[in-house]
């Protein structure tokens, strides 16, 4: 009867950001990002990513309660960059890399389709 | 500053690709993209599925709900859906959901009237788009050879007996399997870490053959066995290998430990896809590719933000300037 709809869980609400960027007020080179409608499936690949960018300093993320659909990614960096670069370039690298995929296993496919005619 | 990257150049062996399943190789690249993808096949590849079910006449001993959840399992042709409108931003119909653009009919009307049980199956649906019709798992196997089956009988959804009638009309609709499971068109994906197995050959060496035997069979699947003509032992499948550390367990127990040493590989897994026929298996593949792509577009910072932030940097720096 009062059972939440089943999209709740993957549409953003009306006036609800999709990201919301908060900057840690006591230490330097650190924030929260806060991803609506989110789970594992970006949080994990999001850390994994920045934990391979060397001015990474901490990088990691929270589902807050399975039933609040958001997940929390905190960075914090060195001088050498900022969280929001830092994000925005893990972001980008995982785009190329899954573009690359693509490219990758459709070449894969074509070569293996070839063999069977 | 604009330069700097840390991509990786993931790649790609196909073992085996039919058109519901495919198995492959994923290497150079971590868990975390593997587990992305698998998540994605199987909860956020859209699919159609039977999601409003208008009953005109119901005599057959399943009731109306029963049997509009069990159309709604039916897999469908879904080879349009990732093009297709969802009915609920499908402003051609304000989200109700009925129009071309976001839906197909289907209608079914079937009565008894021999002596012998009938069976409704999904093969009585008739669509209003000769494209978009159930998948009949049957009828494509045959088709690629799979397996030898002139009969395709569809998919079971009710029986009739004499007088006993089903006269319904059915709405499909695009959706995620993350909505609700109807809408998955994973059967199973599954991925696997792939072993690395090194056997000390000076230590084994000093077991006998028994011992050598006896040790080969304390692992439950078969990854090891004894080479008829050297006597030594290799390694037949180290897939088979299913992380139970069994027969480290019983080299420890012969004295024997460090006879063999296990890894698992951090960046390379072997990946199995299997599909309900909604989707072929590869472009299941291909589709959380791209899924996965739009979601970290969605994610990225609005222009605002990012300015608001430097608005705030340079503030920031005023004020520590500022200060003492
Ligand atoms: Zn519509």
């Amino acid at each position: 009867m009062n059972a939440p709809d089943r999209y709740e869980r993957f549409v953003v609400p009306e006036g609800m950001k999709k990201v919301a960027y908060e900057r840690d007020m006591k230490v330097m080179n650190a924030a929260t990002f806060t991803l609506q409608r989110e789970d594992h499936t970006i949080g994990n690949i999001l850390r994994m990513q920045l934990h391979r960018d060397p001015s990474v300093l901490f990088a990691g993320y929270k589902l807050p309660h399975p039933l609040q659909y958001r997940v929390v990614v905190k960075i914090q960096t060195n001088s050498q960059s900022s969280p929001m670069q830092a994000y925005n370039l893990a972001i980008t690298d995982l785009t190329k890399e899954l573009d690359h995929l693509k490219a990758t296993f459709e070449q894969e496919t074509n070569q293996k389709q070839a063999e069977y005619y | 500053m604009d330069n700097v990257s840390y991509q990786r150049f993931p790649t790609v062996r196909i073992r085996d690709i039919k058109d519901d399943v495919l198995k492959f190789e994923l290497r150079d690249t971590d868990a975390s993209i593997a587990n992305a993808l698998r998540r994605i096949m199987i909860a956020e590849v859209p699919t159609l599925a039977i999601d409003l079910v208008e009953i005109e006449s119901n005599s057959s001993v399943l009731n109306d709900e029963f049997l509009a959840h069990r159309l709604g399992l039916i897999p469908i042709v879904s080879d349009r859906a990732m093009e297709m409108r969802l009915s609920r931003d499908c402003d051609a119909c304000d989200g109700d959901g009925r129009c071309e653009y976001c839906s197909i009919e289907f209608h079914l009307s079937v009565k008894c009237t021999g002596d012998q049980t009938l069976d409704v199956t999904s093969l009585d649906l008739v669509s209003s788009d000769p494209s978009i019709i159930p998948v009949d798992a049957a009828g494509r196997a045959a088709d690629m050879g799979g397996f030898e089956s002139n009969d395709t009988r569809g998919i079971l959804i009710v029986k009739l007996r004499k007088g006993q009638e089903l006269k319904l009309r059915a709405i499909a609709r695009k959706g995620i399997g993350k909505d609700h499971a109807k809408w998955s068109p994973a059967a199973t994906v599954t991925f696997q870490y792939e072993p690395e197995i090194h056997i000390n050959e000076a230590l084994m060496e000093t077991l006998t053959l028994e011992e050598k035997q006896e040790w080969i069979d304390s692992s439950p699947t078969k990854v090891f066995e004894l080479d008829p003509v050297s006597q030594q032992v290799v390694v037949v499948d180290p897939e088979a290998y299913t992380y139970d550390e069994e027969v480290l367990k019983k080299a420890e127990a012969m004295g024997k430990p460090g006879l063999v040493e296990i890894y698992s590989k951090e960046d390379s897994f072997i990946f199995t896809v299997e599909s309900t026929g909604a989707i072929k298996a590869s472009q299941m593949f291909l589709n959380a590719i791209e899924i996965l792509k739009s979601k970290l577009d969605a994610v990225r910072l609005s222009f605002d933000t990012e300015e608001a932030d430097d608005q705030f940097g340079e503030l920031g720096a005023h004020m520590r300037g500022g200060g003492i």
